[in-house]
């Protein structure tokens, strides 16, 4: 089809590669952080923490060409939700990557404590299925598939529940002081785990709003199914 | 114009402005108050019905149908060719003034056939206005150009009054009021545009259609014309043709938008593609082809 906007789509296209970028690199700051704490590793730690800025820096680029597309091209119907979805998009990427950064740091504090096997275990499947949650919400993103987006609300559920149970995994490492202080650092590593999956939620929100046009929200947290 | 919300009789009937009860042409208009209706409320100014225009052996534009509705902006867009300007000239019955002109299909204006022989085209014009995409003001005086309509029609009562409060409603009073004598052509563009608007009011008309009025003009100006028919609309019923799609968007509350059916025999005619509030055309139009046209993807 012939275009008569060229540079503009050329400018839209180039959004969207930018949210893939974006998101691996976010995808591989929470999986590196949580990497460093498995394998106690201060030097992956470190250039996790140190990556930050490279996210930041396509974070940036992306808001002030939004921002400029906006001011200049004035854009209607898909081509302004998709650039609005971009706007939020961006944003929960960049929160994610900060969330590896947390858990990065965590990683270098805890360091030389003790641990506890089954924390671990069920931190590396809130891992594991927070990365794939993400990748999904970019899948699709990129495949504008809105079956995808829906399927991310069940994909949250596990990582809803093992979330709430941590506290408790936390409070029977009660009676070793130095296992427990370590105990409630990973229950802050957890609560990040949970937020990486729910940026993944939101993002598939957005992608569905992209689709659709109606804004709706997958699940309300003001009015959760299940215990807190 | 009724403010207080009680029935207006209309009267359309040839070569009569006497509003007597029996003739052909007459009917009951109910108008609401003097605020903005919202959509739903809106009562149907022109019912158009499967409307064709023909210039010759050429269709302009095939088996419309749309409503517009009362004291809402209505914006038709669409690419050169598509028919949207002999689209809002059937509104007035313009297209009468060409010869090879010929209409199919129906306009019912508050129920009333706008094309039925008796119908008197001089009547529609006045009850609906037009302004010109150029500004055409009379080579006559400020004055004379706001009164001049009025005076034709026979108006009896305080033209002074009637100039002033025209010139009032179109935003150019506080400009003009010292100069009144002045010629209507010593104006800057913006102002013989809102000139035109207040020869346009003068008449008290129920539509006043738009064919690109700010097309010639700055954008200053055009953002004038733009504020003052967000005013105008509380009394009138809008429908504007309109290349700029960002003004469709700013000012209309519904947009029709029209392309160019091209047959395999290539045929080119005008068709309408999607009609719907604004908001809607702009943010999540139903049709592909308006999806391209707006966002650029077409043309």
């Amino acid at each position: 089809m012939q275009t008569a906007r060229h540079r503009f789509h050329e400018e839209l296209e180039w959004l969207q590669t930018e949210m893939v970028t974006l998101a691996d690199l976010a995808e591989r700051a929470v999986s590196d952080a949580f990497e460093s704490i498995l394998h106690r590793d201060a030097q992956l730690a470190d250039r996790v923490i140190a990556g930050d800025d490279e996210v930041d820096a396509h974070y940036l680029e992306v808001e002030r060409r939004v921002f400029d597309l906006l001011a200049r091209q004035t854009p209607v119907a898909s081509d302004l939700r998709l650039v609005t979805a971009v706007l939020h998009i961006n944003l929960h990427l960049e929160r994610v990557a900060d969330m590896g950064v947390n858990i990065a740091k965590i990683a270098k504090v805890t360091m030389g404590w003790p641990s506890n096997e089954t924390v671990l275990l069920h931190l590396q499947e809130m891992a594991d299925v927070a990365g794939t949650m993400l990748r999904t919400a970019i899948e699709a993103f990129v495949r504008r598939d809105l079956k995808l987006c829906r399927a991310l609300p069940r994909m949250d559920d596990p990582v809803d529940r093992l979330n709430r149970g941590m506290y408790r995994e936390v409070a029977a490492l009660a009676s070793d002081a130095r296992m427990l202080e370590w105990g409630i650092h990973m229950n802050v590593v957890s609560r990040q785990l949970e937020r990486v999956a729910d940026h993944a939620v939101d993002i598939g929100e957005q992608v569905a709003f992209l689709l659709t046009g109606v804004f709706q929200e997958f699940s309300d947290a003001s009015h959760p199914t299940g215990e807190i | 114009m009724n403010e207080s919300g009680e029935a207006m009789e209309v009267d359309l009937a040839r070569g009569s402005v006497e509003r007597e009860a029996g003739e052909i042409g007459r009917l009951i208009v109910e108008l609401p108050g003097n605020h903005r209706p919202s959509a739903a409320e809106s009562p149907v100014v022109f019912d158009v019905r499967d409307l064709s225009v023909w210039y010759g052996p050429f269709r302009a534009i095939r088996e419309v149908t749309l409503p517009i509705y009362q004291r809402q902006i209505t914006a038709l867009i669409g690419p050169s060719g598509c028919g949207k300007t002999t689209m809002l000239r059937c509104f007035n019955r313009m297209n009468d003034l060409i010869p090879a002109a010929r209409v199919e299909g129906t306009i019912l204006y508050h129920g009333v056939d706008l094309y039925e022989r008796e119908v008197d085209p001089v009547e529609v014009r006045r009850r609906i206005g037009m302004v010109f995409q150029k500004p055409n003001p009379f080579p006559k005086s400020i004055y004379e150009n706001v009164a001049f309509g009025p005076k034709i029609a026979g108006f009896k009562g305080n033209l002074d009054d009637l100039v002033e409060r025209s010139l009032e409603k179109a935003a150019l009073w506080d400009e003009v009021k010292g100069k009144l004598k002045d010629s209507g052509m010593t104006l800057s563009g913006g102002q013989q545009q809102r000139l035109c608007i207040a020869r346009a009011i003068a008449v008290e008309p129920d539509v006043i259609l738009m064919d690109e009025p700010c097309s010639s003009l700055d954008p200053v100006a055009t953002l004038r014309i733009e504020e003052l028919m967000q005013e105008l609309v509380s009394e009138y019923t809008i429908v504007i043709v309109t290349h700029n799609m960002q003004q469709a968007a700013r000012v209309s509350d519904r947009t029709a938008f029209l392309t160019v059916d091209v047959r395999e025999d290539g045929q080119r005619t005008g068709i309408l593609v999607e009609y719907d509030f604004t908001d809607k055309i702009f943010r999540n139009p139903s049709d592909g082809r308006t999806e391209d046209y707006v966002t650029g993807r077409f043309g």
